[in-house]
């Protein structure tokens, strides 16, 4: 087990690298509190980053299968806003007299499956019709935000803070321990069906050589499919989070998303050409961006030097993976 | 005029070459052989300039020489022919010809009236009468082979080394070749000619040399040795090169073609009975590799019918063709056939998953122990399963291939040309394998390139010409100039 663990060091373990610089530099440079703690340390300060990092974790692990499957898919941030704004409007607008407990599930549900239909679309005009993923997507995410709007009319839908149902709602799914444990149990799930199911040794296998796995019998377009509903439906859960979050559907937000998600997958190590990749890697890249974020605004640097600093942050862990070589992960 | 002196390499701890000393004459037709892994393409790669040699020299025209990279080697004359073909497929023909090739493509820009018309009689040397202006994935692999040959000449290389270069040319093609090269020769050419295969060898070949695992064992002049004596130093023991062994007669037939028509196949009907090897032999783009597809679900069927097993057979994609027990190991393995970034263990399993799961879980134990059955029993000697498969050798790779389709207890496999440029042993363990499949019950169709294959190990061969069955002869009473008669498009005169 110890041997199979620094095997896997060995081959995976360059995220972790950047990980661990980002922490030790985050202590170092930490402002400290008036009784001498350091503010970057504290839980409340690291509880802050996985909340806030909760939404584009999320959207990262299916992004991560997309990716892996040798696609792409950019409509993320729009689904996010989709959800968002669907779910405010069953709770609020579509539903004057306040909803019940059972309205909650229903608009979840709703939310759910309109994100994981764009996602189906998706998945069945680049696996029946074969249009490359970066175009149908980029068409969804375009498509997507405009149908957003002209649901809410291009105005933001407030969720209320009082204690109906809807208030609750926000309350509950934008709580630390929510969030972040929806975050981490379904990178748990994602984990275990990429590295232990036949999906995930099917996913890899088209990823990196489609042809092959079609010659060797394989439901290529099934797997991709399957891949392109469970990214948009963790993206419209990612929007349930965001829309408790801002206490609102905001159908201009979730811009910019998808750029993040993918910047997290590729600083976790995966491939963009496709085959090779490993959730561990892409939760570590998103901590690694959300670390990142909170040392540099904890020290008020400017958002736009942060800016800058990330891009080198991705170029980095990029160059750094090429020496990176060995057999596909399997802890 | 080309010689090396001590040459070490090594890759991690391995080494691939252990001081190897050479040389060559001008215009002479030398002959490079060894077992995969023996080292002879390291060395072809070391001369021009594509890998560096970690220690010793190389003596180009009586003067030490250090290529800085492929294109030093190139300009000073000397060209290779890579076995695993480096060409542009969405290139054109003369694209593809012109690249790196200084007087083709001087300047940066570029005529395309100019780059056809110099295409042209490098495409009519090598016997590809085609346009030009095609972009390459139009082509088949036997015909990229040519083109890549039409590149080297293009270069007016005075050196010109060729791995493996009929591994993918049918016998038609292999004949103008060797025209080619005996042109070359006159014009003071000298040509390096690796390969695995002795008859080719001995017919045009001057002098051959022999390496084994890094060194360089002996070499001769043709005339002085034997085949059996080169093979000998190539293994480094006895072998007899073929043995004809004796193949169970087939039962009753469980699968029947009636006049299918595919993009490429014209009216092609045949049976396949149990325990049956069936042959399939043609030239190039005669549609041998189609009739695969077709069982495949990769090419549609427009007319005609399958029965197999007394039920219509209408795969429309390899996964239905897969479920009614038909295997395909393809032409072309890296493409077609391996995931190379995955281990040997996943490759094995790829196609029978199902078996080692509960509720699409994957019982890791159970599918390594099912993938190194399967392995052994194609005599595939591995230390590590978990090794990637890119890093076995060619004949251990078409094992894993073999292995893969077997853990799915297929009921006909369809084997592409699966002994094309693999070391004599693993050739010699596919063929007794074949043989086991066939006496289990199994119906097997083996399209091959190399025609003495067919003969000894199938019961009947199918001949292909333009996409039309010419015939199906019996096995021990064909012979090669009865098969070539056909595939070349004359049928028999009696």
């Amino acid at each position: 087990m110890i041997d199979k663990f620094w095997k896997y060091l060995k081959y995976h373990g360059q995220p972790f690298i950047g990980l661990v610089l980002i922490l030790v530099l985050g202590t170092v440079l930490s402002p400290h509190a008036t009784d001498g703690t350091i503010v970057f340390l504290s839980p409340g300060n690291l509880t802050d980053v996985l909340l806030q990092q909760s939404e584009i974790g999320i959207i990262a692990l299916a992004m991560t299968f997309v990716i892996i499957g040798a696609g792409i898919d950019l409509s993320v941030g729009s689904v996010l806003a989709f959800s968002a704004c669907v779910t405010a409007l069953m709770l609020m607008v579509w539903n004057p007299h306040g909803p019940t407990a059972l309205q909650v599930a229903i608009a979840i549900l709703a939310a759910s499956v309109g994100g994981a239909l764009i996602g189906a679309l998706n998945g069945f005009v680049i696996t029946r019709i074969r249009l490359q993923p970066f175009v149908m997507t980029l068409a969804t995410m375009i498509g997507v935000r405009g149908f957003t709007k002209w649901l809410t009319g291009n105005v933001n839908v407030d969720l209320g803070f009082d204690a109906t149902p809807s208030g609750r709602f926000a309350e509950l799914f934008s709580s630390k321990p929510f969030a972040i444990s929806l975050w981490l149990s379904l990178a748990i799930v994602a984990h275990l069906i990429l590295t232990r199911t036949v999906y995930g040794r099917y996913l890899r296998a088209i990823g990196e050589n489609e042809r092959a796995a079609a010659y060797t019998g394989l439901p290529v377009r099934k797997v991709r499919l399957a891949a392109y509903i469970g990214c948009g439906l963790l993206a419209a859960w990612a929007g349930l989070i965001h829309a408790a979050r801002s206490h609102q559907g905001n159908p201009n937000d979730g811009i910019g998303y998808e750029l993040d998600a993918i910047a997290a997958v590729v600083i976790g190590g995966t491939a963009l050409a496709g085959g090779r990749g490993s959730i561990i890697g892409t939760v570590t890249g998103t901590l690694v961006l959300g670390l990142l974020t909170n040392v540099l605004r904890l020290h008020m640097v400017d958002s736009n030097l942060e800016l800058m600093i990330k891009a080198v942050i991705i170029i980095a862990a990029v160059w750094l993976q090429r020496r990176n070589t060995g057999v596909h992960g399997e802890l | 005029m080309l010689a090396c002196r001590d040459i070490h390499k090594h890759y991690g701890g391995v080494a691939a070459l252990k001081g190897v000393s050479w040389s060559l004459l001008p215009g002479e037709v030398h002959a490079l052989c060894g077992e995969n892994g023996a080292g002879k393409s390291t060395l072809a790669r070391i001369f021009c300039g594509i890998t560096a040699a970690n220690s010793g020299e190389i003596i180009f025209n009586g003067q030490p020489v250090n290529w800085t990279g492929p294109q030093a080697a190139r300009q000073a004359g000397l060209g290779i022919i890579l076995q695993e073909l480096d060409l542009f497929a969405h290139l054109s023909i003369a694209e593809n010809l012109a690249i790196g090739n200084t007087r083709m493509e001087s300047g940066s820009w570029v005529s395309p009236a100019a780059l056809h018309e110099a295409a042209r009689p490098l495409l009519r040397d090598v016997g590809l009468e085609l346009d030009p202006e095609l972009p390459l994935e139009n082509l088949s692999v036997s015909q990229w082979q040519l083109v890549a040959i039409a590149r080297v000449l293009g270069l007016n290389a005075k050196v010109i080394f060729m791995d493996e270069p009929t591994s993918a040319l049918t016998d038609d093609a292999v004949e103008r070749l060797f025209g080619l090269i005996r042109r070359l020769k006159e014009r003071g050419v000298t040509i390096v000619y690796v390969s695995h295969k002795m008859n080719e060898i001995f017919r045009i070949c001057d002098r051959v040399s022999v390496m084994r695992d890094g060194e360089m064992i002996g070499t001769d002049v043709c005339a002085a040795t034997s085949i059996e004596q080169v093979i000998q130093q190539m293994v480094g023991r006895t072998m007899t090169a073929t043995r004809r062994k004796k193949i169970a007669t087939p039962k009753e037939s469980f699968l029947e073609v009636r006049n299918i028509f595919t993009r490429k196949l014209r009216d092609v009907s045949f049976t396949l009975g149990r325990g049956e090897i069936l042959g399939v032999a043609g030239l190039v783009g005669s549609g041998r590799s189609e009739i695969g597809r077709a069982l495949f679900g990769r090419s549609p069927v427009t007319q005609g019918s399958m029965i197999l097993e007394g039920r219509d057979f209408k795969p429309l994609t390899p996964h239905d063709a897969v479920s009614r027990g038909v295997a395909l190991v393809p032409e072309d393995r890296q493409r077609e056939g391996l995931i190379s970034g995955m281990s040997i263990r996943q490759n094995t399993s790829l196609a029978s998953l199902s078996k080692y799961s509960r509720a699409s879980w994957i019982d890791r134990e159970g599918e390594a122990t099912a993938a190194k059955e399967a392995l052994a029993n194609c005599r595939t000697k591995l230390t590590d399963l978990e090794l990637p498969v890119g890093s076995l050798s060619g004949g251990n790779q078409q094992k894993v291939l073999l292995a893969k389709w077997l853990l799915t207890n297929p009921r006909i496999c369809f084997f592409d040309d699966p002994t094309r440029g693999i070391d004599i042993g693993a050739k010699d363990d596919i063929y007794r394998l074949v043989a086991e499949l066939a006496e289990k019950g199994l119906g097997v169709i083996w399209v091959s390139s190399e025609l003495p294959e067919l003969l000894v190990n199938t019961h009947r061969i199918l001949i292909l010409h333009e996409g039309r069955s010419l015939g199906i002869l019996d096995s021990p009473n064909a012979t090669q100039e009865d098969i070539m008669r056909l595939a070349t498009g004359h049928p028999a005169l009696s």
